[in-house]
């Protein structure tokens, strides 16, 4: 995962600052593409999901830009729906996992014994198939929008508390937490007041790049069939009704919603990445 | 660079000309000996294997072996291995005489003796095939059958006519995955989940059908779509939604069918359970004026055309166009203003935000359809659609079956049946049957219905006892057609449709039941290619 990587040294000052300016850019460009979706997904007239069994299956055109399908839905409508659904099972599904590594890494730095548990417990998770614990999780909680929720939730985290658990472990050995603990603050001072802000911004650059993998996990088992059920307007189950029409030569059912999918996953990685930069050219 | 990309052009399209070639090849080398085999693939690999004393062949000819009577084009009754058969003056009692020139496929004589043994066997199996009302069935000499009933049943007579007989002699537990009998073809091979082989049964005793050879290959819509489109299959069954594709070299056969879907609405109020806990009952659907209201105003036509691109007929009762239907059944539908109208008079108001009311009631329920089937998925969202403006919120919803087994009494459900027996009218509709499996789901119950349909079982022949199922359909008083209490609004019947080759006639078909495929097969006798 990419976000493990960690520039070791701070560029020049003067290239810095255009630096820093072009990820303000991206930053704002991408979260103005985001809120877009959302806002539009939030203005679809209802009249565009209804059913029109007269207008059904056509070819992309000015009135559908995204065609639409068997049964006369405007697919435009039906992606933006999907996409807004995503975004939001991968927000929550993002934040529990943040909040999962965070207390971990937290709990390695209490002693030796729950450091070797934490270590234990990432690397077993790490070992099996990301989207076979996913599947497993997902079923046994009972599928559906719990399901997928938890499963990704549960799933997420491993990687992510690795780097925080390094970070932690790193900060703990500084002077300042030695004089802290020297004069006799408690460890939950030393957590709140040295871990976290030193933390804050992996928090925020690694919520920000789980958010595209959980979107896509979360696509990806819903268009296995263990994920959301049919009913529910998810991008994988647009996905996988559109495989079946396939063959008939609908190829706009899976082309647009998939390539939507795949752009607002990029939005989040460029937002991510352009944070990233930009906390570490400021600490630098 | 630019020499390289001229390579792997080159490359490329050398090697799509191979494969063009070879295609060529293949095909030709096919059409040869195609005369006398042929390949089907029209889905439906029975999971139990090819055993009829567990249910095979019930749906259409059993291939394999032959069955005492059987019912042509018009559904009346003709011999098949019976030579003659009588009912006795209480209904109790049937005899059956057989042909004593039948062999199985192994050289053996069909005698009496095993046709005792198939039914005997059939009964103890625990199966899907009801033989509870046999009380026995006994043999005098080698051809003929007694079969002694607890009580009459003139539906027992569409029994004899699906059982197919099985040999004693060859009879053992790997039966089904090796089946011999005296049907027009004999086992060859059966690869489970890719194909089953079968060649002529020179021991045949009917018309010999002119195809020495048949391959049925069992794969998915997708693939069966596909093998058809590169020439690898004479036969291709095929949902609706495939037909407007051209595939060169074969035509589409569509056959009407009594394959319906329909809406199956919960008859009783809430407040019961069954013995397991599950709920029974729904206070919406339990309203009469709902029901008819629904079937009055749905525009079945513009779901055949809609959503089974035209490739179907408006269903009116669980048996359109049988022997037994009731042609009054048919309704005017599509008639919103009428439908409003009905609600109006029983009282259901409009609360102000588009849904009606009674006693402070909303007219609104879940619509449950099994998950990942795409036809009653979209059946149930364009009901969903289609009802709301008449003031009733209905929600389609997605579950697994195991699910709607334990919702199913309480909430309507997206259903298709479709039999050539009328006990399935019985099986539906019948207060007896309430809650047995998916049978009578809705805990329908009517007095004068159940009247009509036990003479109907009682009749002493099929045309007195059609006429009893067309009356419990509807007198002009009551029934369970929508035309009386409507506990079901039937919506649709799906034509089977298939790719055939050109030049290939497959006859006549019969009217289509439920499950796509194998009743095809029943006229493979009269099958043959253009000279």
């Amino acid at each position: 995962m990419s976000m493990q990587r960690i520039d070791a040294y701070a560029t020049p000052t003067k290239s810095n600052r255009s630096e820093r300016q072009r990820a303000w850019t991206r930053i704002i460009l991408a979260l103005l593409l985001l809120a877009g979706i959302v806002v539009w997904a939030l203005l679809i007239n209802a009249d565009n999901l209804k059913v029109n069994l007269e207008g059904r299956n056509t070819a992309p055109s000015l009135a559908h830009l995204f065609g639409t399908d068997w049964l006369g839905r405007d697919m435009f409508a039906r992606t933006l729906k999907g996409l807004t659904l995503s975004l939001a099972v991968g927000m929550l599904a993002a934040l529990s996992s943040t909040g999962i590594a965070l207390f971990f890494s937290l709990l390695s730095s209490w002693n030796k014994w729950l450091d070797d548990m934490v270590t234990w417990v990432t690397d077993l998770f790490l070992s099996i198939p990301h989207i076979v614990t996913l599947i497993l999780l997902s079923v046994a909680v009972g599928g559906g929008f719990k399901g997928v929720v938890v499963g990704l939730a549960l799933t997420h985290w491993p990687r992510f508390t690795r780097l925080l658990r390094a970070e932690v472990l790193q900060v703990k050995e500084a002077e300042y937490v030695g004089v802290s603990r020297q004069l006799g603050r408690s460890r939950l001072w030393i957590a709140r007041h040295h871990f976290l802000p030193h933390l804050f911004p992996h928090l925020l650059v690694g919520f920000l790049l789980l958010l595209p993998h959980a979107i896509l996990h979360e696509a990806a088992i819903t268009f296995l069939g263990f994920g959301f059920s049919t009913d529910t307007p998810a991008i994988g189950v647009i996905l996988s009704e559109s495989m079946s029409y396939l063959s008939t030569g609908l190829w706009w059912l899976a082309f647009f919603p998939g390539l939507a999918l795949v752009i607002m996953v990029s939005i989040f990685e460029l937002l991510g990445r352009s944070i990233r930069r930009l906390a570490e050219t400021s600490s630098g | 660079m630019k020499i390289r990309i001229v390579f792997i052009f080159l490359f490329l399209s050398s090697l799509v000309m191979a494969c063009s070639d070879e295609n060529g090849k293949e095909f030709s080398a096919r059409d040869v000996d195609t005369k006398s085999s042929l390949v089907l693939a029209i889905g439906g690999e029975p999971e139990d294997g090819f055993d009829p004393t567990t249910g095979w062949g019930r749906y259409g000819s059993p291939l394999f072996q032959s069955t005492l009577l059987t019912y042509d084009q018009d559904f009346t009754i003709q011999n098949d291995l019976a030579t003659t058969y009588k009912v006795s003056d209480d209904g109790r009692k049937w005899t059956v005489t057989i042909r004593k020139d039948v062999m199985f496929s192994d050289g053996e004589a069909l005698t009496a003796e095993d046709v005792v043994f198939t039914y005997k066997t059939a009964k103890t199996s625990g199966s899907v095939i009801d033989l509870d009302n046999l009380e026995k069935v006994e043999k005098t000499g080698d051809d003929t059958i007694h079969f002694y009933l607890k009580k009459p049943e003139s539906t027992f007579i569409y029994l004899l006519s699906t059982i197919g007989i099985v040999p004693k002699h060859a009879y053992d537990q790997d039966y089904n995955e090796n089946p011999i009998g005296s049907g027009p073809f004999e086992f060859v091979q059966w690869d489970k989940g890719q194909q089953l082989i079968v060649k002529e049964n020179e021991y045949y005793y009917g018309e010999k059908p002119s195809f020495k050879n048949l391959t049925f290959l069992f794969l998915s819509e997708d693939a069966t779509f596909a093998a058809a489109k590169s020439g690898e299959v004479d036969i291709a069954a095929v949902p609706p939604t495939y037909a407007k594709e051209d595939v060169p070299g074969m035509r589409i056969e569509t056959w009407k069918s009594v394959d319906n879907r329909g809406i199956m609405f919960p008859f009783v109020p809430a407040g019961e359970k069954t013995k397991e806990g599950v709920a029974v009952g729904n206070d919406v659907t339990a309203d009469k004026a709902i029901r008819q209201a629904i079937n009055v105003g749905i525009d079945r036509q513009a779901l055949v055309d809609g959503i089974l691109d035209g490739y179907g007929t408006p269903a009116y009762t669980a048996a359109d166009r049988l022997p037994w239907w009731n042609p009054d059944t048919v309704i005017e539908d599509g008639d919103m203003e009428r439908a409003k109208d009905m609600l109006e008079d029983a009282g259901w108001i409009d609360n102000g935000n588009g849904i009606r009311e009674k006693n402070g009631i909303q007219a609104a329920f879940t619509l449950l359809y099994p998950a990942g089937d795409q036809l009653r998925q979209s059946l149930s969202i364009a009901f969903a659609d289609m009802i709301r403006p008449l003031g009733i919120d209905v929600k389609a919803e997605g579950k697994s079956w195991r699910d709607i087994e334990k919702l199913m009494y309480s909430h309507p459900v997206m259903m298709g049946w479709g039999s050539h027996d009328p006990l399935e009218l019985y099986n539906l509709f019948s207060s007896n049957t309430r809650g047995i499996g998916h049978y009578n789901s809705n805990y329908y119950s009517n007095q004068t219905v159940d009247a009509y349909m036990e003479k109907a079982l009682r009749a002493r022949n099929e045309k007195e006892a059609n006429q009893y199922w067309q009356k419990a359909q509807w007198d002009g008083e009551t029934g369970f057609s929508a035309q009386g209490d409507a506990p079901w609004a039937w919506l649709v019947n799906v034509d089977h449709v298939y790719y055939v080759r050109e030049g290939l006639h497959i006859g006549e078909q019969k009217i289509q039941p439920h499950g796509h495929g194998w009743p095809l097969t029943d006229s493979i006798a009269q099958w043959e290619w253009d000279e």
